[in-house]
This record gives structure tokens, C-alpha cells and sequence, in this order.
């Protein structure tokens, strides 16, 4: 019962740090059709901020605060400055946010050298549930999840901005005519989607600790999450993500961890290939 | 393909239905080249020309690290015909080149297989396979795919098969399968150096030469017009994705053949080969020297592979950064390559099938 507990946890802490990176990724996907090769490294860059600011002796959690809002910004200028040449070629856009990652993934390695730096947990210990014990960190990453989870479907969902961005993913042409800024929210949507991969990064650093490598990690997975759930709608990639997640940390516990690794991969382009619209059809939230 | 090749016939009859328009994505500069100068044949003749004295000039290390650039030329070569010809972005072209390589590793340390004359043709049938599998799977079907899976597909493909080479023991894991024996011939043993070196140079200039052939029949102008618009090609009565289908399998045909080159010459295969680190290195070859021009693969290779040489002696770590910044500013203002500098559109888009009398009708823009 214990072990079976434990086993569910570490499930559930996997899934939803693949959720946490899926999120930025699913809604430039969606909101955007840009397939981001960059977002891997802007999970890095969030790691990198949370580092930073550890060495120089902030707390912690100072630098998971800030990590999203230096990433949500770097990715605002780089949308302005070289993403939105691509907005009409998807391909393009692919292989440009690829040369674009190859640049910030590099550097970084060239600022951390090719060690592994390790962040110390904000939070740490763990917590007693009778005879188990989990990790207090890994909880809090699930609980945190589930609030940005909650906050981005109901900032696309029910505020004003929410609107707009809605509104340019339907039809573009209309939505410049009814006065809306589409470059504008094309921007923002950039960023935000920049900034989530930023606190993505600044909270499994502490787990995974830093080393250059460690958005690619997590890139192909966070493409077949998104291709699994759906692109064109917030739920999807969300939903992938939980599925690919899941899977990816479960079938480990009844198969061999090599064949499981390639499994998740062939079931999931398997999918794609007969639903191509994914678990979750359709625009909108 | 009986029906398929009177379609052909037609479609040359009117080339401005799908000639003259531009690569995926690309405002075309204009070209220097006018009508009477062909500046193609003289680049070609040049980098042959270049590529047949090299082993004399070079020091015989240089001359093993020109064989493997040589061999990584061929590698782009099968990317630039799926992906500047037919316009499938096939971003694990490096699946079909490892498999390959893995392929003759095996063979060679199970079997004690070294010939020649058994490797190479092992080399292509397993990268033909691999391809035909592949693509058979994302290309064909009920509906046809979209750039978007086919791109993420072949990339997952040949990422997974990277994970599977890591943890498979039997494939050696990590380290890969080191110490492969020499290529033979008969008693005679391929070392590398200058043998090796015209023996691949050899390959290559065959492979090129029928991949030219290819590109300027009539099969090669359906495949232009496939790139440039898919639903149009359709409806000239065209299977469209068979047609894609069968590029994607000489592609990884091409592939395979210069795997088992590379697997052979380097001594050892890793997991590497077979990842994301190939195929996107062999992306960045293809893009940079010019993608729908043969010679712009070859020479997108050879500068790339040049420079990084160069380079890595001194500026080891800046030159990835570099090369990413070259990159995306050849992506943003030249997305032709650096092959356009020389090459004109009209010249690029060329002329297909034999020629007709009426030459110049083929090529107009």
C-alpha cells in the first residue's frame, strides 16, 4: 500500500512538471502555430535566472519569482526582433526558434561551463503521511501546477486580454478591423508563453539541477504532448501533456526503462497518425 | 505509373503552372546569371576540381578529415532531395544514416562481414527499409499529413531510436560499438587516407550525378511542384503522397549508404549518430550552403565542416554560438542559402525533362 502510494506520487510530481512545460509551449502552439524550438532553452534561461541569483546570495525563491518575468521579457524582445519574421511559415519558424535556441543553449553552457550546479530546494524535507514519505518540494510543485494551471485558463478565459487573444487565434483579419493590436497580443502571447517555460525551469531546477542539456530534455516530449492533445485550444496541450506525463513516469514501474522510454514515443506518434486533431479537437479555451 | 507519366508530359507543356515560383518560403534575390552563362556547371566543375587535387595538398590528417567531410556531403545530399525538392522537412534524416551505420557495425563485429561489395549495398537496404517504413507510416494513409506531424514525427523517430541505442546493451549502449575492422576488397584493406578518400569522392560524384538526373526529369518537376503546391499537384490527377513516399525512401536509401561509409571510416559508432545531434547538424549543412540546389548541400557541408576545424582548435566554445547566429541570419535574409550569391533564380528553378526546342519556354519564370 505504501509503495503503491509512493509509486502514484512519483507519477503525479512527473506529470506535472511535463504539464508546467507543456503549458508555455501548448499556448504558442495553439494561440500562435508556432512550433517553438527555443522553449526548451527558455526553461533553461528561467533554471539559469533561478541559479544566478542563488550565487549571489538572494534566497531561492527570490529567483523563481523573478525567473519568469527576465524570461517573459527576453522572449517578448526576441518575438519582436526575429520570431515575427516567421509567422507565415511554420517550417521556418521551426528551424529559426531552432537557430534562436542553439544560440541561448550555448551560451549558457559557455557561462556554466559543462558541470552540473545544483539549487538547493526553498522548500525542503519532506512530508510524513504515516509510514510514507514524500518530498515536501515535489508537493509543491504539483500544487503549483494546479494554480497556474487554474490562473492561465481563467486568463484566457475570462478576463479581457483573454478575449483579444482568442479573438486574434480565430480570425486575424477581424480582429485588427474590431481595433484590436494583433502584433501586440501576438507579443504578449510570446512572452507569456516565454514566462511560463521560465518558472517551469526556475522550479525543477532544484530537482534536475542545472546543466545546459536540460531543456532539449524536456522539448521533444512537450512536442508529441502537444501534438497528443491538440493544437489550437488551451485544454489540449494541457491534457497531452497529463497523458504523455503520465505514461512516461508509470510504464516504467511494469516494463523495462528502455523499451517503456521508446513506447511513450511510438504510441504517441501511433495516435497522432489515426486522430490527427488530437485528444481535444477544436479552437478556443 | 503509366497514367502518372502522361500527367507529367502535360504538366511540362505548361511550366508556368508550377515553375518559377520560389523555394519554401523564399523572396528570391536576383541572380547575376543571364540567360547564356550557366554558372551551375562551373561551381560544379570547380568543387570537383577542388575536391580531386585536395589529397595532394593536405597533410595526410587533413586528408582523413576531408574523407569524412566528403561523406557528410553525401549525408546532405539525401536531405536536400527530400527537403529542397519535395519539401518534406525531414528532421530525423539522421535515423536512416545511424540505422545504417549500426546496421554494418554489426555485421561487421557479429559476422566478421567486411567486403565491400557486401557492406555498402547492406548499408543502403537497411536505409531504404528504414525509410520505407518511416515513411510509409507517416506519409501514406486515409489522410494526408501535415509538414507540422511529418517534421515532429521524424524528429521523435529518430530521437527515440537514440534513447533505444543508449540503453540497449547489445548495441553497446553509451559508448556505441567501437573498433569496427577495416573495409576489404578481396585481401585489400580500405585504411583511411588518400584510397579511402577518391574511393568515397567516387561515390559521391555518382550519387550526385543520378540525383541530378533525377531532379531534372519529369519526376523531379512533379516533385517541384509538390513543394510549391501540394493540392494543385493533387489535382492533376498525381498521388501525391506516393510521390513522397518514394523521395523519402531514396532519400534514406542515400542516407544508409553513406551511414555505412561513415561507420566504416570513423571505426566506431555512438547513439549520436542516430539522434537529434545528426539531424539537425545535417539541417544546418543543407540550409546554409543552399537547399534545393545539389551543390549548394555539398558546399553548406563543406564550409560548415571547414570552419568548425578550423575553429575548434581555438574558439571551441564561440563557435556553436556562431554558428547559431550565422544560422539564423542566413534563415531570416537569405533563405536560399549562401548559394544564391552566385546562383540566379532562373537558373535554380532550371529547366526539366530533355530539352524541347523551345529551351528558354522551360525555364521562364
Amino acid at each position: 500500500m505504501a509503495s503503491t502510494f509512493a509509486a502514484v506520487f512519483e507519477i503525479v510530481s512527473f506529470g506535472a512538471i511535463i504539464v508546467l512545460v507543456v503549458l508555455g509551449l501548448g499556448i504558442i502552439a495553439s494561440m500562435m502555430g508556432i512550433f517553438n524550438f527555443a522553449q526548451g532553452e527558455f526553461v533553461l534561461l528561467g533554471a539559469y535566472v533561478t541559479y544566478l541569483a542563488y550565487a549571489h546570495g538572494a534566497p531561492v525563491w527570490a529567483g523563481m519569482v523573478a525567473a519568469p518575468f527576465v524570461v517573459g521579457a527576453i522572449g517578448f524582445v526576441l518575438e519582436a526582433l526575429i520570431i515575427r519574421r516567421f509567422y507565415a511559415a511554420p517550417i521556418v519558424a521551426m528551424l529559426g526558434t531552432y537557430a534562436l535556441g542553439l544560440i541561448i543553449r550555448e551560451s549558457v553552457r559557455g557561462l556554466i561551463g559543462g558541470f552540473y550546479l545544483t539549487v538547493p530546494e526553498p522548500i525542503g524535507g519532506s512530508i510524513d503521511l504515516g509510514s510514507v514519505h514524500i518530498s515536501a518540494w515535489r508537493f509543491t510543485i504539483i500544487v503549483i501546477t494546479l494554480l497556474v494551471m487554474g490562473a492561465c485558463y481563467l486568463l484566457l478565459a475570462r478576463t479581457s486580454f483573454g478575449l483579444r487573444v482568442r479573438a486574434t487565434l480565430e480570425n486575424p483579419a477581424l480582429a485588427r478591423a474590431s481595433g484590436i493590436s494583433t502584433p501586440l497580443i501576438y507579443g504578449a502571447t510570446f512572452a507569456f508563453g516565454a514566462a511560463l517555460a521560465g518558472l517551469a525551469g526556475a522550479l525543477i531546477v532544484p530537482v534536475f539541477s542545472l546543466f545546459a542539456d536540460l531543456g532539449i530534455r524536456f522539448l521533444i516530449q512537450g512536442f508529441v504532448a502537444v501534438m497528443v492533445g491538440g493544437v489550437g485550444s488551451f485544454i489540449g496541450p494541457v491534457a497531452g501533456a497529463g497523458v504523455i506525463g503520465t505514461l512516461s513516469a508509470a510504464l516504467p514501474w511494469v516494463m523495462s526503462p528502455v523499451v517503456a522510454d521508446v513506447l511513450v514515443f511510438v504510441l504517441a506518434i501511433a495516435f497522432i497518425k489515426f486522430r490527427p486533431q488530437g485528444l481535444i479537437a477544436g479552437k478556443g479555451v | 505509373m503509366g497514367g502518372a507519366s502522361e500527367a507529367v508530359a502535360r504538366v511540362g507543356e505548361e511550366p508556368d503552372v508550377v515553375t518559377g515560383e520560389s523555394a519554401p518560403a523564399a523572396r528570391a534575390p536576383a541572380g547575376q546569371a543571364s540567360a547564356g552563362w550557366k554558372v551551375l556547371p562551373i561551381v560544379e566543375g570547380l568543387v570537383l576540381l577542388i575536391a580531386l587535387v585536395l589529397p595532394w595538398v593536405l597533410q595526410d590528417y587533413l586528408t582523413v578529415f576531408a574523407t569524412r567531410v566528403v561523406i557528410l556531403a553525401l549525408f546532405a545530399l539525401s536531405f536536400d532531395l527530400v527537403w529542397g525538392y519535395a519539401g518534406i522537412m525531414s528532421f530525423g534524416q539522421a535515423l536512416f544514416f545511424g540505422a545504417a551505420g549500426y546496421g554494418v557495425a554489426l555485421m561487421a563485429r557479429d559476422l566478421n562481414v567486411t567486403s565491400i561489395l557486401l557492406i555498402l549495398p547492406a548499408g543502403t537496404l537497411i536505409g531504404l527499409t528504414a525509410a520505407l517504413l518511416l515513411g510509409g507510416f507517416l506519409l501514406l494513409g486515409r489522410y494526408p499529413s501535415s509538414v507540422i506531424f511529418v517534421s515532429l514525427g521524424t524528429l521523435t523517430g529518430s530521437y527515440a531510436a537514440d534513447r533505444l541505442a543508449r540503453g540497449w546493451y547489445y548495441l553497446g549502449g553509451q559508448n556505441g560499438i567501437p573498433s569496427i575492422p577495416p573495409l576489404t576488397l578481396g585481401n585489400y584493406e580500405f585504411e583511411e587516407g588518400p584510397v579511402y578518400y577518391y574511393m568515397v569522392l567516387g561515390i559521391l560524384v555518382v550519387v550526385y550525378l543520378l540525383c541530378r538526373f533525377l531532379v531534372r526529369s519529369q519526376f523531379g518537376l512533379a516533385l517541384a511542384g509538390l513543394r510549391e503546391n501540394e493540392q494543385r499537384i493533387a489535382f492533376f490527377g498525381y498521388k501525391a503522397q506516393h510521390l513522397k513516399a518514394i523521395i523519402f525512401a531514396v532519400g534514406g536509401t542515400i542516407a544508409g549508404l553513406a551511414g555505412s561509409l561513415y561507420a566504416f571510416h570513423e571505426g566506431f559508432v555512438w547513439p549520436n549518430m542516430l539522434g537529434v545531434v545528426f539531424s539537425t547538424q545535417v539541417v544546418l549543412y543543407v540550409l546554409f550552403g543552399g537547399s534545393g540546389t545539389l551543390i549548394g548541400a555539398v558546399i553548406g557541408t563543406v564550409i560548415i565542416e571547414g570552419v568548425s576545424f578550423w575553429l575548434s582548435d581555438n574558439y571551441r566554445d564561440v563557435w556553436p554560438i556562431i554558428l547559431g547566429v550565422l544560422l539564423l541570419l542566413v534563415i531570416m535574409f537569405r533563405p536560399l542559402g549562401l548559394i544564391s550569391f552566385v546562383l540566379g533564380e532562373r537558373e535554380r528553378v532550371g529547366s526539366f525533362g530533355k530539352a524541347p526546342s523551345k529551351e528558354s519556354g522551360n525555364a521562364a519564370p
